[in-house]
């Protein structure tokens, strides 16, 4: 399968903050590329690199072959994208400045391109004759939407193009997005730092943290390295025989109830021994991305700890992080 | 009440250097004023001619002030006070809206306004913090004067008329900033209202009633309309009256009192004047980074032209006036070359010298400004959408500097024709009509330095573009235009791009000044260009 983006052992410094610590990132051509990570983790500086906006410390990158930093111009009439933090002219319109975008890439100005803005505009329920400075948040971001999405191109860049947006909003980008890939054969990089956005796009996705890739592949692969919960009813089960299995981890009583984690794969390998001990009340939790997420996010997520803190304890761990790059 | 003085500390807090150097630039320059004028004109029968000299010439008044006699401190306040006061306004429009509508646009009031502070005690600290800036100011002010030696009483009366005054453009500022959604509109009109009052006063003292000895001016109706005229009749050190200054600060209050019924019947964020719409789509010559640039920049590239244009017209008028009420006395001549501090043979030329030289600090201002508006797209992060398009690093540079230098360039035409009009309409016929072309083209290379210095700057410490911009720009003023008049080393004095501007007279003109500045801003500009490809692009 081709590549259109590559990074090899890519190294991004600001100082003593490393914000890319040997970066290896593969996407292949006409893929939906999902970049996930906690904020701060270094998509944008990767996305950055790649746009040939920031230049990188060591390592080396490619995008349809060549090299970003040198090639840029070159790239950027094949190349659409959404910045990571969209701020657009206070005195410039979001028609002029779509208008102004796209012909910056080289799109003409003739009747289609108006009719595909118009298309635009409406699907996003956009007003485009606002001036910047009294667009919110969500508007400057359909600004920088509607411009990436306006011209056809071969490779998309997009860095979080959905903060701001709401769900009806984000469901029409979805709906773009995955028209892009399937009608044009477009490839789509796509940074977030939710998952439920990517789960829903991505072919394959890339899980960043702290500047490196720490996880990979398509979803359904990911989801094989989870394990699967499974719990029962307590009674008078001898657990002895369970405990004994290598397939089962973290075997423990609460409530009542015994649970345990097993190997997504390995779970039918399980069931008969489940079977025989008459077991009541089973309950099998199919394997959450989420979690398997939120375990590359926090520092020691256990895999089969008790559902509350699930919930609660990665959210404030990741609201922290958010407070820390704030700035 | 803890509330607003929270609020207000934090308002000190947020303008202690701002405002500092506001109040002492001010106070020091009321100080430099007595300096100069007994430096330059020590003895009374000097001071009586050039003030028969200036009343005979109604534009010159409106630079100045109501005549009040030849004392050295009426002398003094009739020299500096209208100036002193356009200072003071300026301060306070620029203060009341930083305090009000951009905080409203940032969305920072917003923030406040749901705290227990509520919407009232975010106006009452800014009013606080103004009013004790005025104080301060008139403090300043009258120290100043002092400093120099003039009468304590008329210092004081002085200094607060000064503050008076400033108190009145704080009440405009506000009153501004619930009009418009913008704080950069509310900035524009309130500065050129301040602009407008100074004119007002300028065209009523200028047609004002001159006494038969020629030492004293009564203004005309329009300076009566013009807080700084309501200022300049405390006539302090002659007068002392203090009843004018009713007049500003009920204005002052007047306007406090609509701020606050417009304030309690809007929401925050909201204004009395809805900005205008935009277009749907851009105009077929918006594309490519220059055409963004010239989009991003008529405005104010149009005032730099009229700026320049005004002070052209300024300059054909006080030439001709001089020369039709004086036939060019010799020992007039020699006074005026000392009051305004330039070379020259005939009045004409020395006149064109003097205000071109404002007029080449005023297109120096744009070429910064041309760079420092390239600065600003960066930080605000437009500049990423351009660089993500196939727009190479020098292009982009190389286009706000193109129009950096066809500004530098309008600005000087536009103040040459303003110049060139203004003397062929009052019938001038001396070569010096022509010398404003060559005068205006022998600007452009100091000008040019200022267009090319900023530009490396910001290619290679592009968080110092702006503060360099600026600092550069001030320092070469300093040294090259008033470095001479207060005695600095000419060594010092060199340093200044200004110092080199060719003087053109009609004994031969040296150009070679001008060649050199135009060679190292080229060598300059070409290191920026070369350069910037290596460069990454942020906000930081
Ligand atoms: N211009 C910069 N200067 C200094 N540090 C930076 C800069 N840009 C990014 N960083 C740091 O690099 C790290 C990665 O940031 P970023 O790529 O923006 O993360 P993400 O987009 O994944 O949230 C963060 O720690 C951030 O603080
Ligand atoms: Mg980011």
């Amino acid at each position: 399968m081709d590549t259109v983006i590559q990074t090899t052992d890519l190294h991004k410094s600001f100082g003593p903050v490393k914000a890319l610590d040997g970066l290896d990132l593969e996407v292949h051509a006409g893929e939906i590329h999902g970049f996930l990570g906690p904020n701060g983790a270094g998509k944008s500086t990767t996305l950055r690199i790649l746009l040939g906006l920031a230049r990188a410390s060591s390592g080396s990158a490619s995008v349809l072959g060549k090299d970003p930093w040198g090639d840029a111009v070159e790239l950027h009439r094949r190349v659409a994208s959404v910045p990571g933090d969209v701020s657009i002219w206070p005195n410039l319109s979001g028609g002029e400045a779509i208008d102004l975008i796209s012909r910056l890439r080289g799109g003409v100005d003739d009747a289609a391109y108006r009719e595909r803005k118009q298309q635009l505009c409406e699907l996003f329920d956009f007003d485009p004759s606002k001036k910047g400075r009294a667009y919110s948040k969500g508007n400057r971001q359909k600004v920088a939407l509607i411009a990436a999405l306006v011209t056809p191109a071969e490779v998309y860049l997009l860095d979080e193009p959905t903060s701001g947006l709401d769900p009806l909003m984000e469901a029409v980008f979805t709906r773009e997005v995955r028209r892009l890939s399937r009608e044009n054969g477009a490839s789509v990089l796509l940074s977030s730092h939710i998952l439920s956005e990517v789960e829903q796009l991505a072919d394959r996705v890339s899980i960043i943290r702290s500047g490196r890739i720490v996880d990979g592949g398509t979803l359904d692969s990911l989801r094989h390295l989870t394990r699967t919960e499974i719990s029962f009813a307590q009674d008078s089960v001898d657990t002895t025989a369970l405990a004994a299995l290598s397939q089962i981890h973290d075997l423990a009583v609460a409530e009542g109830r015994i649970k345990f984690g097993v190997d997504s794969d390995r779970v039918h390998e399980v069931l008969p021994l489940l079977g025989s001990l008459g077991v009541k009340g089973l309950l099998v939790a199919p394997p959450s991305l989420e979690e398997l997420f939120l375990r590359h996010y926090g520092d020691q997520v256990a895999p089969a700890a008790p559902e509350p803190t699930h919930d609660g304890a990665p959210h404030r761990r990741r609201h922290r992080t958010v407070a820390k790059t704030g700035a | 009440m803890p509330t607003v003085w929270v609020l207000y500390r934090q308002r000190l807090r947020r303008d202690r250097w701002q405002l500092l150097s506001w109040v002492l630039s001010i106070g020091v320059l009321a100080w430099f004023a007595v300096e100069a004028i007994t430096k330059t004109f020590g003895d009374e029968a000097s001071r009586a001619q050039v003030l028969k000299l200036a009343t005979a010439t109604p534009a010159i008044l409106v630079l100045r002030g109501l005549a009040r006699g030849p004392g050295l401190d009426s002398f003094t306040f009739f020299e500096i006070f209208t100036f002193l006061a356009l200072l003071a306004g300026f301060m306070n429009t620029f203060m009341a809206v930083r305090h009000t509508r951009a905080e409203e646009e940032s969305g920072r009031a917003e923030l406040v306004s749901a705290t227990a502070a509520g919407r009232w005690a975010p106006f009452a600290a800014t009013v606080l913090h103004g009013i004790v800036a005025n104080l301060v100011l008139a403090a300043a002010v009258a120290l100043g004067f002092m400093g120099g030696g003039l009468a304590p009483a008329g210092s004081v009366v002085a200094g607060l008329a000064t503050g008076a005054v400033g108190l009145a453009f704080l009440g405009v500022g506000l009153l501004a900033a619930e009009f418009f959604s913008t704080s950069r509109a509310a900035n524009g009109i309130s500065a050129t209202l301040v602009m407008v009052a100074y004119l007002l006063r300028g065209f009523g003292d200028a047609t004002g009633s001159v006494s038969p000895d020629g030492m004293t001016v009564t203004a005309a109706w329009p300076s009566w309309i013009s807080p700084i005229g309501w200022g300049q009749q405390t006539f302090a050190y002659t007068g002392n009256q203090l009843w004018p200054l009713l007049l500003p600060v009920g204005l002052a209050t007047v306007c406090g009192a609509v701020v606050v019924l417009i304030m309690s019947r809007r929401d925050v964020g909201a204004s009395i004047l809805v900005g205008r719409r935009g277009r749907w789509e851009a105009r077929p010559w918006l594309r490519g980074p220059f055409a963004l640039a010239w989009r991003l920049q008529q405005g104010s590239i149009i005032g730099w032209c009229a700026g320049g244009f005004a002070t052209g017209l300024i300059t054909g008028s006080l030439g001709s006036a001089i020369q039709s009420t004086l036939n060019s006395n010799a020992s007039i001549t020699a006074a005026l070359r000392e009051m305004i501090q330039a070379q020259g043979t005939s009045m004409t030329q020395l006149l064109v010298a003097a205000l071109f030289e404002i007029a080449g600090v005023l297109a120096a201002a744009c070429g910064v400004q041309a760079i420092l508006r390239m600065r600003q797209e960066e930080a605000a992060g437009t500049a990423e959408f351009v660089l993500s398009e196939p727009v190479g690093r020098v292009r982009w540079l190389g286009s706000f500097m193109g129009l950096g230098a066809i500004s530098v360039v309008l600005v000087m035409a536009f103040t040459a024709l303003g110049a060139w009009l203004s003397l062929v309409a009052s019938g001038d016929t001396s070569t010096a009509v022509g010398d404003v072309w060559a005068t205006g083209v022998a600007q452009l290379p100091a000008a040019l330095i200022y267009l090319a210095v900023p530009a490396v700057v910001f290619v290679v410490w592009p968080r110092a573009t702006i503060p360099a911009g600026w600092a550069l720009l001030g320092i070469g003023v300093v040294l090259g235009v008033y470095g001479g008049m207060v005695g600095l080393d000419q060594k010092i004095v060199d340093l200044s791009p200004f110092t080199h501007t060719p003087v053109v007279t009609d004994t031969g003109t040296d150009w070679s000044g001008g060649f050199w500045m135009l060679g190292i801003a080229a060598v300059i500009a070409v290191i920026a260009l070369v350069t910037v490809p290596r460069r990454e692009v942020g906000t930081a």
